[in-house]
């Protein structure tokens, strides 16, 4: 299979980072419908995102290390990571401004705090789609 | 004269075959880099650093317009 180690790495967060936020979004979403409005309820579930996702990477990576040598990065991963963060990183940016925004005008904090969070996992995402489409693209 | 665009060309696959059929793995554990990357220099999907050309053109002992070449349209 051509694909080295660093790629089935992307593939690999990525697939965790949709899975393991995405489950969080669904029951924030849920919370915040239904009325939740104390953060530290929101956090307990990111709280278990988190550790459920850094397991998944954890596993995912021995295994995808076990079935294939990992090779240490080179000048093209380098510059593939450079330029899928150079070219996600506004994501992230607009968030940020948005929930200043929001800090600005008292939108609650729930909504505030969620609003950064996803613009962090969006950014996070489009790197990680960008990086792949660089490897198979080329750059 | 100004450049109008540029195409580099590589003759990495043929200089393989001519070097005893040199894999596209050995190549990369000669360069410093991976089997990956030399697969996508091969295709041009990549166009590596002067020093891993230097490096590759030193593996088959040619200079390095003898694997790299390139190409230009002037406006």
């Amino acid at each position: 299979m051509n694909v080295s180690f660093e790629e089935k790495s992307v593939w690999i967060q990525l697939v965790g980072m949709v899975i393991g936020l995405g489950i969080y979004f669904v029951i924030a979403g849920q919370m915040a419908l239904s009325g939740v409005r104390e953060m530290p309820a929101y956090a307990a579930v990111f709280m278990v995102a988190v550790v459920g996702m850094v397991i998944f990477l954890i596993i995912a990576h021995i295994l995808a290390a076990i079935m294939g040598k990992p090779e240490q990065s080179d000048e093209r991963d380098k510059l593939i990571n450079w330029r899928s963060e150079h070219n996600s990183a506004w994501v992230a940016a607009v968030g940020m401004l948005a929930a200043i925004t929001c800090m600005v005008f008292g939108v609650e904090n729930v909504w505030t705090a969620n609003l950064l969070l996803l613009s962090l996992a969006l950014s996070e995402i489009l790197g990680f789609v960008l990086r792949i489409v660089y490897y198979r693209r080329g750059v | 004269m100004s450049i109008d665009k540029i195409t580099i060309e590589n003759h990495i696959r043929a200089l393989r075959f001519a070097a005893d059929e040199l894999t596209q793995q050995k190549l990369a554990e000669h360069v410093g880099v991976s089997r990956q990357t030399i697969n996508a220099i091969e295709s041009a999907k990549y166009f590596p650093s002067l020093e891993v050309a230097f490096r590759i053109a030193r593996v088959f002992d040619k200079p390095i317009e003898d694997v790299f070449q390139c190409h230009w349209k002037s406006k």
